[in-house]
């Protein structure tokens, strides 16, 4: 279900570089391609500002499809002593994404979040080092044809790009 | 009555300031954790789908919370592997090129110039052999040039994304195992002289590092998917034994003593010793006349 990739991190001021090279990269490689891949740009545009306070982002990564609404579950390793920042975004224009993160207990953990525009990031200082879980959820947002025909639900249920990127310092 | 208004106004208060949005500089909301308690969800009962993916962490990650808390000798840990010329085996070249890359962090801590860019044209010599040279060439420019120029962070960036690089084309081209492998091998030197530096100055807050239980499970399950003939070698076999001891080690208590420190780092050595530094080399050779650790020597495998 989940197809992995990774790309690059946009520089300040490099965006719009970034985005014409990913479609580029999307002409040449395929739809499933460019369509995970651009889940991830919109991640990494929402850690650009962080990287100016010092933040240094992996090149490595999470995405892949999911249905509306299904909350995903990425499990990761965390360093005490260091502080995180979890971003991740969607391109389907008009849905939300919402990232959490948990300890093993299954406490959520994070210090500041914010949802907004396809995007979406938690940050994290964790209290002991080990195995903590990152939950993600993408979903339409219900339209009037849709809330007409089904009685207000969301949207049939149909894949959406995802992507989940993290910094440190 | 005021006190009551006090009372009651002061919680609201807070929720206010405590749920209030405040947009950053790309104009983005920001919404603090609200007052109402963190949620809780059951693990054990996920109602989702969970991620296959491990992401594994770089050394950089663990080196950053070393610095913060004692100055390491990083000089010290730089041990650079012998000649790669004799090694044909692809599973073993992607193990080494791990380790190099691990190095390089290794080196990055050291702001060792010269190390660095030794590393970044061993890091290329090494993708030439795997038929990867094309991809890492300009990482390896890179990783010359920002170390000349002692950016480090460039460096850091640079020597992620040349590992990233790596197993992205080797899954591209199906390789998935000896992306896995590259992976395996930056862990197992990044451990190593993590538990080095560790065990020199040894305390609690310092041996937490090394709770990784969810990683050395995820290497363990990686090497038993490994497929024959690779995975029957003596020196994955060699390897996958290691795993089980780092393993059994991690799991002896809750809180990881000095002894179990000093026992992580003979198990780590004897794995790297199967593809990165020469069987049977005493870490004794390091120390330098007065005890102190020497620069970055070269092992010969």
């Amino acid at each position: 279900m989940t197809e992995q990739t990774s790309a690059a991190l946009p520089k300040s001021g490099a965006n719009a570089f970034f985005v014409m090279l990913l479609t580029l990269l999307a002409m040449g490689s395929g739809l499933v391609f460019a369509f995970v891949n651009e889940a991830i740009s919109f991640a990494l545009e929402a850690a650009t500002p962080y990287v100016e306070q010092g933040f240094e982002v992996r090149e490595d990564n999470w995405s892949g499809e999911v249905e509306s609404g299904k909350p995903l579950l990425v499990r990761h390793q965390l360093f005490r002593g260091n502080e995180y920042w979890f971003w991740a975004g969607t391109s389907i224009p008009g849905a939300s994404v919402e990232v959490t993160v948990f300890d093993k207990k299954g406490m959520a953990v994070g210090l500041e979040t914010f949802s907004k525009e396809g995007k979406a990031g938690v940050r994290v200082l964790p209290g002991k080092t080990g195995t903590y879980y990152i939950r993600v959820i993408v979903t339409r947002k219900k339209t009037t044809e849709t809330a007409n025909a089904g009685g207000g639900e969301e949207a049939p249920s149909d894949s959406l790009d995802w992507g989940l990127v993290y910094g440190y310092r | 009555m005021f006190v009551k208004f006090q009372l009651i106004t002061l919680p609201l208060f807070a929720s206010v300031v405590l749920v209030g949005s405040a947009q950053d500089e790309n104009g983005t909301s920001r919404v603090t954790q609200t007052a109402g308690g963190p949620e809780r969800i059951d693990l054990s009962h996920f109602p989702g789908q969970m991620v296959d993916k491990v992401v594994v962490p770089i050394p950089a990650e663990i080196f950053s919370v070393l610095d913060k808390v004692g100055e390491p000798n990083w000089a010290g840990g730089i041990q650079m592997p012998g000649d790669d010329e004799k090694i044909r085996d692809r599973d073993i070249l992607a193990l080494r090129f791990g380790g190099l890359v691990a190095e390089g962090f290794i080196a990055v801590q050291a702001k060792s110039s010269d190390d660095i860019q030794k590393i970044g044209r061993r890091v290329l010599s090494l993708a030439e052999s795997l038929g990867l040279a094309d991809a890492v060439r300009p990482h390896s420019q890179s990783i010359i040039e920002s170390a000349g120029k002692r950016d480090w962070g460039k460096v850091r960036e640079e020597l992620d994304g040349t590992q990233q690089t790596v197993r992205s084309t080797m899954e591209k081209l199906r390789d998935d195992e000896l992306s896995g492998l590259v992976s395996l091998g930056g862990w197992l030197r990044g451990t190593n002289v993590l538990t080095e530096f560790i065990s020199e100055f040894f305390s609690e807050d310092k041996a937490e590092l090394l709770n990784q239980p969810g990683l050395v499970s995820h290497f363990r399950k990686m090497m038993t998917e490994l497929k024959e003939p690779v995975r029957d070698s003596p020196r994955m076999k060699s390897l996958a034994t290691g795993l089980a001891r780092l393993e059994a080690v991690l799991n002896q208590s809750p809180t990881i003593s000095e002894e179990s420190v000093n026992q992580l780092n003979l198990i780590t050595r004897d794995m790297l010793e199967e593809f990165y530094f020469k069987k049977g080399q005493e870490e004794s050779a390091r120390a330098g006349e007065d005890g102190a650790k020497a620069p970055a020597r070269e092992t010969e495998n």
